[in-house]
C-alpha cells in the first residue's frame, strides 16, 4: 500500500487492517508518534492526515492510503516548527512521551486558530493526557507558539 | 535504605582513581583496589578493577557524567551532571550525561524516595572535584607553576595572577594522568557553599530536553533488533492467583504472522502465578492472537475478592488489639487521652490507586553470547536483574539490563516483572522478543497503590494535643518486593513496613503518641500492592493533617495556629544534620510561608468559597521535605461539584540544584496528587479490577488543571528531594478547604461529588 509520510512516498506491506500508529512506529521505524491507550483516549499517537490532526491508533491503513501523512520527526525543519520553538522556550517536557502527540495536537489546532482564546485552546487540547500533568506548561507553550506564528 | 556502595575491609582499600586510559582522556570512579597496585592508570589500563566510574572525560575536554539512575521525567541526569560540573569547573557546554547498563559494581540500582540528589550531591560534587585537582596538578607542571597556586575556571586552569593559562583539552591531549585519593583525602576536599556556586543553583536547560522536542528520545518501546517478534500478555481472568490450565490455539494458528504462544503455568512470584504471551511477528499478529486464544483459567483464590472484602478485613483487624505492630510509642497514650477536655475520632480511607504510566510497561530482550540483555527503561536494575536471573536459574553476571527514557515511572518501574516476562518469552521463542502491554493490562497488572483505612484518636486540652493513638491498615509492598528493608517495630515484637507507614511519626509535638502498624494480607495476595509515588506520606498525612484541621475545630482554634504552637521543634522534633537540621522550625516556616503567600485569612472568598491548609515532612523521618500547602476551593452545593481554584505550594528544599527543575517536579507532583485526590478511582470486583482504560479510570485533564503557585525556599541545607512531597500535601489541604467551604468534612479518597453531598447532610 502507498502513502505519504513526511514528505516521501512509502509502500508498505501490511495488512490493511493494520492501524497507521504500527505502521509508522514498525514498518517506517518512526517511534516518535507513540502508544498509549490503542482507543483514541490519549492522544499520545496523534499525527497529521492532510493536515488535520488525527489518532493513529484508530485509523486503519487501508483508510490512510494515498493521503498525505505528517509525524513529529516531519513537523518543522530541525524540530523548528513555532510549536517546538515555544515548546523548547516553556521546557515542557518531563518524561516526554505524550509530547509528539501534544506537539502535533497543536500545531494542526493553530493553523486552524492561529490567535485562539484560553478556552479554546483548553477544548482543543483536553483530549490529550499527560501523566506527568504539565498541562500549564503546555497551555503556555500554545499561547507562546501562537505569538511567534504571529512573528513576536 | 542503605548506601549503595560497599563497604570493603581487609586487604584492600577503596580510593577515588584519576587516570588516563591509554594515555588519552580520564576517568574517575571509586574502586576497590588489592594494596599491591599502586598506579591508577595501571588500574584502568588493566580494565578489571570494581570500579563504579561515575565520570569520564575525553581528550578534547568533555565530560561525560554516568548517571545510575532512570529519567523518568524528573531530569534527574542534569542535576546530577550540574553536581559534578560545579567543581569540576568545566564549561556546562562541555558536559553529557549517560545511563551506563547494569553491572553488580554500581550496588544498589534504584530511583525512587526522592532519594536521586538528596544521596548522591555529595559523591559527585566530590567526584568532580577530584577531577579538578588531578587536572590542576597536570596544569600547573604545563606552566611550571606550582598548583597551589593555580585555580580552574570554564574548563582552563590558571596561575594565580591569570597571566598563564592552559585549557583543559590541552592537558588531557597531551598528559598521562595518574592520580589517587584514599577515602580520608576524598571527604577533606574542601566543596563549595552555598553562595559560592555557579553552575548548582542555576535553571540549566535539562539536557534530555532537545530529544524530547522533535522525536527522536528513545523509549524502551523504541528498541528494535534484527529478527524481533513480538509479545502481548493475555488477560488473566484475576489480578493475581489464576493458572492457565489448557491453552487452545486452533483459531489463532490461522492469523498469517502467528508464532506461537509461551504458557506459563509455574508463575514467578514477582510476576504473577501463572500467565499465557501471545507471540507474533507484527504487534498486528500477536494483538490478534492475543485475542484468538483460548485459555481455560483456573481461577484461583483470589476470584471472589472486592474492594469491599478488603475494606471489611482492615476494619476487622483495627478492632484487633493484638493486631499489628508500633512503629511510634511515645508517652503513654491512655493517661493522655484520660486528661484531655476534647476528644474526636475519625476514619480515612483512600481507594486502590494505578500508576499510569503514559508509556505502557514494556521490553526487549535478546541472547547474545549467553548473556540476556534487556531494554528498557527501568528504575531499579537491582531488582529487574537479580528476579530474570532468579526466573531463568542463570547467574546474575549473566543478565544486562539497558538504560532508556522512560515514559512515567512513579514507582511503577522498580517492578522486575517486565524483565522477568519478556526475558522468558525470549528463551521460549529462541528469538529477540519485544514485549508490549496493552493499557488494559497495564492498568489491571500494575503492582497498585493499597486501598487503606487509618483510624486516629486524641486528645486536647488548652489548645494542646494531649495524645494521639495512629492506627495505619494497608498492604506491606515492602514484605513482598524488599523484606529485608523493613525495620524492627520499637517495641521489637516484630517487623514494620516502614514504605506503608512512614510519615504517621510526624514533627508535631504531642507527648503521647502512639502509631501501630496493620498489614492487610488480603491486600497483598489480591492486587499485590506496589510503591506509587510519594507511597505511605500520601495515605498517612491525609489521615494526620486532615485530623488536625478537625481537631482545630474542635478545640475552638484556627488550624494554622493550632498546628504552629505544635510545631516547636522541642526534643526529638529538633532535627539533625545534614538532612532534617532544623527540623520542626522548617516545617514551621514552609507553613508560614504558603499561608502568606495564598493570603490566608486574609484574601476575600466568595459564597462556598474556602481555603484550607496541609503541611508535610514527605517522605522519611530521615530524609523529609519540609513542604506546605494551601488550597483554595469553590463547591457547588447542588451538585457537590468542586473546583480547585488555586493551589499555593511552598516546599524548604535545602538548596535547589536546579530551581526550575525543581518547580517542575513540585508542580507536576502537587498536580498528580490532586488528580488521585478527585478523579482516579479503581476497584477490584471477582479478583480483577474493573477499569481498563482512560474512559473509565479517568486521571486529570487540561481542562481540571488549576492555577498553582510554587514558592521554593532555600537556605543553603542540604538538597532534599522533590520528585514526590507535594503529591502527600494536597488531599488533605482540599479537603479542609471543602469544610471551610461547605462544612462537608470528606475522609475518604477520591474526593467525589456524591461524598461531598453525603458529608453536607452529615453536618
Ligand atoms: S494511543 Fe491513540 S489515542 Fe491513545
Ligand atoms: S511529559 Fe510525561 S506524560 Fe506528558
Amino acid at each position: 500500500m502507498n502513502l505519504s509520510v513526511n514528505g516521501s512516498n512509502q509502500v508498505v506491506d501490511a495488512p490493511g487492517d493494520t492501524k497507521l500508529l504500527w505502521v509508522i512506529r514498525e514498518h517506517l521505524r518512526l517511534t516518535g508518534t507513540k502508544f498509549g491507550c490503542g482507543l483514541g483516549l490519549c492522544g499520545a499517537c496523534t499525527v497529521h492526515m492532510n493536515g488535520e490532526a488525527v489518532r493513529s491508533c484508530q485509523i486503519e491503513l487501508s483508510d490512510a492510503e494515498g493521503t498525505q501523512i505528517t509525524t513529529i520527526e516531519g513537523l518543522g525543519a530541525n524540530g523548528h516548527h513555532p510549536v517546538q520553538k515555544a515548546w523548547a522556550e516553556i521546557e515542557v517536557p518531563q518524561c516526554g512521551y505524550c509530547q509528539s502527540g501534544q506537539m502535533m495536537n497543536a500545531a494542526a489546532f493553530l493553523n486552524s486558530n492561529s490567535a485562539p482564546s484560553e478556552k479554546e485552546i483548553v477544548d482543543a487540547q483536553q483530549g490529550n493526557i499527560c501523566r506527568c500533568i504539565t498541562y500549564n506548561r503546555i497551555k503556555t507553550a500554545i499561547k507562546r507558539a501562537s505569538e511567534i506564528m504571529q512573528g513576536a | 535504605m542503605t548506601k549503595h556502595i560497599k563497604k570493603v575491609s581487609g586487604l584492600s582499600r577503596r580510593e577515588v582513581l584519576v587516570g588516563s586510559a591509554a594515555g588519552a582522556g580520564l576517568v574517575i570512579g571509586y574502586s576497590v583496589l588489592p594494596n599491591a597496585v599502586d598506579s591508577a592508570s595501571k588500574a584502568i589500563a588493566a580494565g578489571n578493577w570494581d570500579h563504579q566510574q561515575f565520570l569520564s572525560m575525553d581528550a578534547d575536554g568533555k565530560a561525560t557524567v554516568h548517571v545510575t539512575k532512570c529519567e523518568i521525567g524528573q531530569h534527574v541526569g542534569t542535576a546530577l551532571a550540574q553536581a559534578v560540573a560545579e567543581e569540576l569547573e568545566i564549561d556546562w557546554n562541555d558536559v553529557r550525561v549517560n545511563y551506563p547498563e547494569s553491572h553488580a559494581k554500581w550496588g544498589l540500582h534504584i530511583t525512587g524516595g526522592s532519594w536521586s540528589v538528596n544521596w548522591t550531591f555529595d559523591r559527585n560534587s566530590r567526584i568532580g572535584a577530584s577531577a579538578r585537582i588531578a587536572l590542576i596538578e597536570a596544569g600547573s607542571k604545563m606552566m611550571k607553576a606550582m598548583p597551589a597556586n593555580c585555580y580552574a575556571k570554564n574548563s582552563r586552569v590558571y596561575t594565580a595572577d591569570g597571566s598563564k593559562s592552559v585549557s583543559y583539552k590541552e592537558i588531557l591531549s597531551s598528559n598521562t594522568i595518574d592520580r589517587t585519593f584514599s577515602e580520608e583525602e576524598m571527604k577533606s576536599i574542601k566543596l563549595k557553599s552555598f553562595g559560592e556556586y555557579s553552575i548548582v543553583g542555576q535553571s540549566k536547560q535539562p539536557l534530555d530536553l532537545p530529544a524530547k522536542l522533535d522525536g527522536s528520545a528513545k523509549y524502551g518501546i523504541d528498541v528494535f533488533v534484527p529478527n524481533m517478534v513480538y509479545a502481548i500478555p493475555i488477560q488473566n481472568p484475576t489480578r493475581y492467583g489464576a493458572i492457565p490450565k489448557a491453552v487452545d490455539e486452533s483459531a489463532a494458528k490461522k492469523i498469517d504472522g502467528y508464532v506461537g504462544a509461551y504458557v506459563n503455568k509455574e508463575g514467578f512470584t514477582r510476576v504473577n502465578t501463572g500467565y499465557v504471551v501471545a507471540i507474533g511477528e507484527t504487534y498486528w499478529a500477536a494483538e490478534k492472537a492475543a485475542k484468538a486464544l483460548k485459555i481455560d483459567w483456573d481461577l484461583g483464590e483470589n476470584k471472589n475478592i472486592s474492594s469491599d472484602d478488603i475494606r471489611d478485613e482492615s476494619i476487622r483487624l483495627q478492632k484487633d488489639p493484638n493486631a499489628g505492630f508500633l512503629w511510634v510509642l511515645e508517652g503513654d497514650t491512655d493517661k493522655g487521652m484520660k486528661n484531655a477536655a476534647n476528644k474526636h475520632t475519625a476514619v480515612y480511607e483512600t481507594a486502590i490507586a494505578y500508576h499510569g504510566c503514559l508509556e505502557p510497561m514494556n521490553g526487549v530482550a535478546y541472547e547474545k553470547d549467553g548473556i540476556m540483555h534487556i531494554h528498557s527503561g527501568h528504575q531499579s536494575f537491582t531488582f529487574a536483574v537479580g528476579n530474570t536471573a532468579a526466573a531463568l536459574g542463570v547467574e546474575q553476571d549473566k543478565i544486562v539490563c539497558h538504560q532508556y527514557y522512560a515514559g512515567g515511572g512513579f514507582g511503577r518501574r522498580t517492578e522486575p516483572d517486565l524483565h522477568v516476562l519478556v526475558a522468558q518469552t525470549c528463551k521460549h521463542v529462541g528469538r529477540p522478543v519485544k514485549l508490549i502491554f496493552s493499557r488494559e493490562q497495564d492498568m489491571m497488572f500494575d503492582f497498585h497503590r493499597s486501598p487503606t483505612y487509618q483510624v486516629i484518636e486524641g486528645g486536647e486540652e488548652f489548645g494542646r494535643m494531649t495524645a494521639m493513638n495512629h492506627d495505619v491498615v494497608a498492604g506491606w509492598s515492602t514484605k513482598r518486593a524488599a523484606p529485608g528493608f523493613m525495620p524492627d517495630s520499637v517495641d521489637k515484637k516484630g517487623k514494620v513496613d516502614q514504605f506503608s507507614t512512614n510519615g504517621s511519626d510526624h514533627w508535631y509535638d504531642i507527648p503521647n503518641h502512639k502509631v501501630r502498624s496493620i498489614n492487610n494480607e488480603l491486600s497483598d495476595r489480591a492486587l499485590p500492592v506496589g510503591f506509587l509515588r510519594a507511597v505511605a506520606p500520601s495515605w498517612t498525612f491525609w489521615a494526620v493533617e486532615s485530623y488536625l484541621d478537625e481537631m482545630a475545630k474542635k478545640a475552638g482554634r484556627d488550624p494554622l495556629a493550632f498546628r504552629l504552637d505544635h510545631l516547636t521543634a522541642a526534643g526529638k522534633n529538633a532535627g539533625t544534620p545534614p538532612n532534617s537540621v532544623g527540623g520542626a522550625h522548617r516545617l514551621r516556616n514552609a507553613l508560614l510561608v504558603a499561608a502568606g503567600r495564598a493570603g490566608y485569612g486574609v484574601k476575600p472568598l466568595g459564597k462556598n468559597e474556602g481555603m484550607g491548609m496541609a503541611c508535610v515532612s514527605s517522605q522519611e523521618r530521615g530524609s523529609p521535605t519540609w513542604t506546605a500547602c494551601v488550597a483554595e476551593v469553590k463547591v457547588d452545593p447542588n451538585s457537590g461539584e468542586v473546583e480547585v481554584k488555586k493551589i499555593t505550594v511552598s516546599m524548604d528544599v535545602g538548596t535547589a540544584v536546579n530551581p526550575d527543575g525543581v518547580r517542575k517536579q513540585i508542580e507536576g507532583s502537587a498536580l498528580y496528587g490532586i488528580s488521585l485526590a478527585l478523579y482516579e478511582n479503581l476497584t477490584m470486583k471477582n479478583g480483577s479490577i474493573e477499569q481498563g482504560n482512560f474512559d473509565t479510570w479517568t486521571p486529570m485533564r487540561l481542562n481540571q488543571v488549576p492555577e498553582i503557585e510554587t514558592v521554593l525556599i532555600q537556605n543553603g541545607h542540604y538538597p532534599a528531594g522533590t520528585g514526590e512531597p507535594a503529591t502527600t500535601v494536597v488531599a488533605p489541604a482540599i479537603a479542609n478547604a471543602i469544610d471551610n467551604a461547605v462544612g462537608a468534612r470528606v475522609r475518604s479518597l477520591p474526593i467525589t461529588p456524591e461524598k461531598i453531598k453525603s458529608a453536607m447532610r452529615e453536618a
